[in-house]
């Protein structure tokens, strides 16, 4: 803010002198070009050391081998990958990356699968009801502002509170779902939880789907209501002159229209449901549901830098293929 | 003393020239306007001068100071904007004074500035309300007092009425004159409006295609138009400009139903050259009026097309060709051999008549075809070579 | 029935007719827009159930005493406020709470400043390399945290750059937000800063500021909406954050560990120290500062996390 300073202390019009109106004076007479490279300056400093660099050295780090001592072992290659990739490495990792059968406990039980198994799940149902809430606040009724801070409040409860608020609802006796010991809820005799279903990997699996649900189901549907308010409203009243049921008028003009933004809304989650960290850690822990993050963290534990790194790389890839196809369609529609 | 200098300004955006090599000598207390169709360059220009964009080469002058490289703020100048631009989170007041806040002058300096110009543009009272509640025309005053109470050796403005409505805008005109004649600053005003450019400059400066076609009084830009594009674009409605060929005797247009006797080696033309013979449509008139006339051409056999009654005139479009009654649409050389006319009210024309017209010899404009450059204005000395002109007329007839 | 013309909507009525519902049925099919009404309502109501009913729940579970603890079901099974204050007695969730906003206060601001430049770049500026980099920004802040981890925790941990020992500081925490959390201000800084006027931004350089004064005393006051909202979602994201809060510290309020930390102390004490009801207490607590900033700048939130998003 150099410049504020030196116009203050500045005076009358066209005064000059001192080192401060010579800075003013040279980022004026910078090229548009060179004024927004300085302006980016301390924002693609902080991106390039604390993004992109640790990006870049992971993948480096992923090339060595482990160490026991908690260092870089020697130059490794690829075999780091090829040993996580195989199966080779899982009897060292806290989980295993790939699941070494189908079983539901060995699908459950892999970071990879389970992280999947998560991220699909979680991402369909959050569509699903997120277009249900759409809809309802795109109505006008009274009250709505009302019944939109309700749905967005759980987006906005902390990771660690909503972990808490979890692991207290499935808390055997404490819970509503569970029971204690020889006095188990309907959800238990019907249902698929089992007495202490925490410390159960598909039961936690379950619970923390459910969670992920509760709390970012908003955020699906708060983009999607934006692509439903984008829609032309003489669209719908076109679409009365001729007659439409409000069902036909759903199928053929708000579905279609809006599902551009479903699609957009579906892959930012797929993204973040891929990186489901913190609310395991809370709920039931890494080692009961061992995602990819709960891996990265605990093979670093572990002292496995080298093979921490590639599980972390190849987390990053699998994402980077997600965001990929969805820039080449940007730029594809920048093009068009 | 604030005299503007642009020497060879040219301005590039890749591929795309918007300024080519623009020089403009502006005089101290001159009110000279940049008129031209819009993305001529007139607005690129005007910002080469204000300094919110750098000219890709040449050199712009404010009094003695060379300002190529100097920021906006340090060039003594005030603009006024097509979008008004008035700062929206801010009233009247700090609207007026942002400039001479920023500049730190006293608070009774500002105070005393800011009524002063308040009282210019008639603006008292109003100090405190904020933009939003003002309508176009205040909002506008608003904006020029921003610019008048610096007291700022040039005024830059960009179009500053094109956003108003019809009246007010004439009313505006009025008002930046009489500030102008007050101030006796150098007023630099950008318009696509040819009448706003006719009564308010000492100059225009017509510009087309990022190049200067003609700088000069308003009259002269009108009665002498440097070429073709500023005889088109001065002049509402246009010059009339047909097509046609240097005989022996004059000029013939392309269809030959329009004659004009001169002596070709007078403006340096031959025989076979192809001018295009341009005039207004107030030079022209029927053979009945034609006593009126100085230097009356001979008479043009033409039909009228299409009346447009003005309330103070009329327009009358002709055929000079021989076409059907019925045609509802003219073939593109029969446009192009159509002539507009302006009649009085009074007169009893009707459409679809036979009317013989003059043209008045001494606003007759030639211009050459191929680089739109005028050859002559006025031939009302050139000495017709009479009897070898009686006779090609007879001998079409 | 279906047929009728002035009902028209075979997909509505079908073979409702008949049951117990038969009147408001008949009704329904001439006004199909009461049954649309009440489905509305149904669903809304489920919708702020499932939303809300957890909230309600765990102030059941926290006003329980302990001794009745299993017995809280919907209703809360006696009154005992007082692990409202144990929170604050038996660990210093006061201090964690205060890290907590201080990390996320301070990230906002510099969060702030840095989008802003870039933002005004993005939205008002034309220069070689900016779709790229726009891209470039949007893809580094879709990696997962996981990717960054490790090299960081080197780098505040002095392998690097000997002497350089950021973990157990704030820096440790508020560099990774920063940088996590910016790319999302600087979409809704572009959007914003690109809807001002150019003409505003002309005036204030011709009426005596530099460019970078007009981004501060012109673009910005008038984009103020939209910094507000790049401000309130920075806040929520860094108050919420789990990852880096919980890695670049020993969990120690003296070493600046926010309410991840005081949370986490709490379930892992063990109920035998902290009650499930302190939990409880602990989490309403927390999740206020949030609430509150929810119910006041909901508009703020739905708009930037939209803009946001379509411009991205």
């Amino acid at each position: 803010m150099a410049t504020e300073q030196s116009q203050r202390t500045g005076g009358g019009p066209r005064t000059g002198g001192g080192t401060l109106s010579g800075v003013t004076r040279w980022m004026e007479n910078l090229s548009e070009t060179g004024f927004a490279y300085l302006l980016l300056t301390p924002a693609l400093l902080l991106l390039g050391t604390i993004a992109l660099w640790p990006l870049l050295s992971t993948f480096r780090l992923s090339l060595f081998a482990d160490s026991l001592t908690g260092g870089l072992g020697n130059f490794a290659g690829i075999q780091n990958y090829v040993a996580v990739l195989t199966g080779q490495r899982n009897a060292l990792l806290p989980a295993p990356f790939l699941p070494s059968s189908l079983t539901v406990d060995a699908l459950f039980g892999s970071a990879l699968t389970v992280t999947l198994i998560f991220t699909v799940v979680s991402v369909f149902f959050e569509t699903i009801i997120g277009f249900g809430q759409a809809l309802v606040l795109n109505q006008d009724f009274r009250g709505r502002r009302w019944v939109r801070v309700a749905i967005i409040i759980p987006w906005a409860v902390p990771i660690v509170i909503q972990g808490m608020l979890f692991y207290l609802l499935f808390q055997p006796g404490i819970g509503l779902f569970i029971g204690r010991e020889g006095n188990p809820t309907i959800l238990q005799t019907l249902g698929p939880f089992s007495a202490t279903p925490l410390a159960n990997t598909v039961d936690a699996t379950l619970i923390i789907i459910v969670a992920d649900i509760w709390k970012t189901t908003a955020f699906m549907a708060l983009l999607i209501l934006a692509g439903l308010q984008s829609i032309d409203r003489t669209l719908y009243d076109v679409a009365r002159v001729a007659g439409a049921s409000k069902w036909q008028t759903f199928k053929r003009i708000t579905f279609p229209l809006v599902l551009p933004s479903v699609l957009v809304a579906m892959l930012f989650r797929t993204i973040q449901a891929m990186r489901i960290y913190g609310v395991i850690e809370t709920v039931a822990g890494c080692t009961t549901v061992p995602s990819l993050s709960c891996l990265v963290i605990s093979s670093f534990n572990n002292t496995l830098v080298g093979t921490s790194a590639t599980i972390a790389f190849i987390t990053a890839g699998i994402i980077a293929l997600v965001v990929s196809v969805y820039i080449f369609k940007y730029a594809r529609e920048e093009m068009g | 003393m604030a005299r503007v200098n642009l020497e060879g300004v040219t301005k590039r955006y890749g591929d795309v020239t918007a300024v080519d090599d623009m020089n403009l000598d502006i005089e101290h207390g001159e009110f000279i306007t940049l008129v031209g169709p819009s993305g001529c360059g007139k607005s690129t220009t005007m910002e080469t001068i204000a300094g919110l964009t750098k000219p890709t080469g040449g050199t712009v002058t404010i009094g003695d100071l060379d300002v190529t490289t100097l920021p906006p703020k340090d060039r003594g100048i005030a603009m006024v904007f097509q979008n008004i631009a008035l700062f929206p989170h801010m009233d009247v007041y700090d609207n007026i004074s942002f400039g001479l806040r920023l500049r730190n002058y006293s608070k009774e300096e500002i105070d005393r500035r800011v009524e002063d110009a308040a009282d210019k543009v008639q603006l008292v009272g109003m100090l405190d309300r904020m933009p939003d509640e003002m309508s176009g025309g205040q909002r506008q005053r608003v904006a020029i007092a921003r610019a008048i109470v610096r007291e700022p050796d040039v005024f830059l403005m960009d179009e500053p009425l094109a956003n108003l409505d019809a009246k007010l805008r004439v009313h505006m005109r009025t008002v930046l004159q009489r500030l102008h004649k007050e101030m006796d600053t150098t007023i630099i005003y950008v318009t696509h409006d040819q009448a706003e450019a006719m009564t308010m400059s000492d100059r225009i400066a017509v510009i087309d295609a990022g190049e200067l076609q003609q700088i000069a009084p308003p009259l002269t830009c009108y009665n002498e138009p440097a070429n073709l594009f500023v005889a088109g674009f001065i002049g509402s409605p246009s010059m009339n400009t047909l097509a046609g060929e240097v005989t022996d005797t004059g000029w013939v247009s392309q269809n030959g139903n329009i004659q004009i006797d001169f002596d070709p080696a007078e403006l340096g033309l031959s025989p076979g050259d192809r001018p295009t013979m341009g005039v207004r449509p107030e030079d022209v008139y029927t053979s009945e009026k034609a006593d009126t006339v100085t230097h009356p051409t001979q008479s043009l056999p033409a039909t009228t097309d299409v009346l447009e009654p003005m309330g103070d005139e009329i327009f009358v479009y002709l055929l000079t060709d021989d076409i059907g009654a019925e045609k509802m649409a003219l073939s593109e050389a029969e446009q192009e051999n159509q002539l507009l006319m302006s009649v009085s009210p009074d007169s009893t024309i009707e459409e679809d008549q036979r009317v013989d017209v003059v043209l008045d010899r001494s606003k007759i404009h030639f211009f050459d075809a191929k680089s739109g450059e005028a050859i002559a204005h006025g031939i009302e000395d050139l000495a017709g070579v009479e009897s070898a002109s009686t006779a090609e007329a007879e001998g079409d007839d | 029935m279906a047929g009728e013309p002035e009902s028209g909507r075979p997909d509505d009525t079908g073979e409702l007719t008949r049951g117990p519902f038969e009147r408001w049925v008949a009704k329904s099919i001439k006004n199909p827009e009461r049954a649309y009404r009440a489905m509305f309502y149904v669903v809304t109501i489920f919708f702020l159930f499932t939303t809300l009913f957890p909230f309600y729940w765990l102030l059941a579970l926290a006003v329980t005493p302990e001794d009745a603890l299993y017995e809280v079901g919907l209703l809360p099974a006696g009154f005992d406020p007082t692990v409202f204050v144990d929170v604050f007695t038996k660990i210093p969730f006061h201090v964690y709470m205060f890290n907590s906003i201080v990390l996320a206060v301070t990230t906002t601001a510099i969060v702030l400043v840095l989008a802003s430049l870039a933002g005004y770049v993005f939205g008002r500026l034309d220069f070689p390399g900016k779709s790229v980099l726009m891209l470039a920004i949007l893809a580094i802040s879709y990696f997962p945290p996981a990717a960054f981890f490790l090299p960081l925790w080197q780098l505040f941990n002095g392998n690097v750059i000997t002497g350089l020992e950021l973990y157990n500081t704030p820096g440790a925490m508020i560099l990774p937000f920063s940088s996590l959390f910016m790319p999302l201000s600087i979409f809704i800084l572009t959007t914003f800063f690109g809807q001002i006027p150019d003409g505003l931004e002309d005036a204030a350089r011709v009426e005596g500021t530099t460019r970078l004064g007009a981004l501060f005393r012109v673009i910005m006051p008038l984009s103020a909406p939209g910094v507000a909202t790049a401000g309130v979602l920075t806040f929520i994201a860094v108050y919420n954050e789990f990852f880096f809060s919980y890695l670049m510290n020993n969990g120690e309020p003296s070493n600046w560990a926010p309410i991840v930390a005081g949370i986490l102390q709490l379930q892992r004490a063990g109920q035998f120290q902290i009650t499930y009801s302190v939990m409880a207490a602990g989490s309403i607590i927390a999740v206020l500062p949030v609430a509150i900033l929810v119910v006041i700048a909901q508009e703020k939130i739905v708009s930037g996390l939209t803009a946001g998003a379509l411009k991205e």
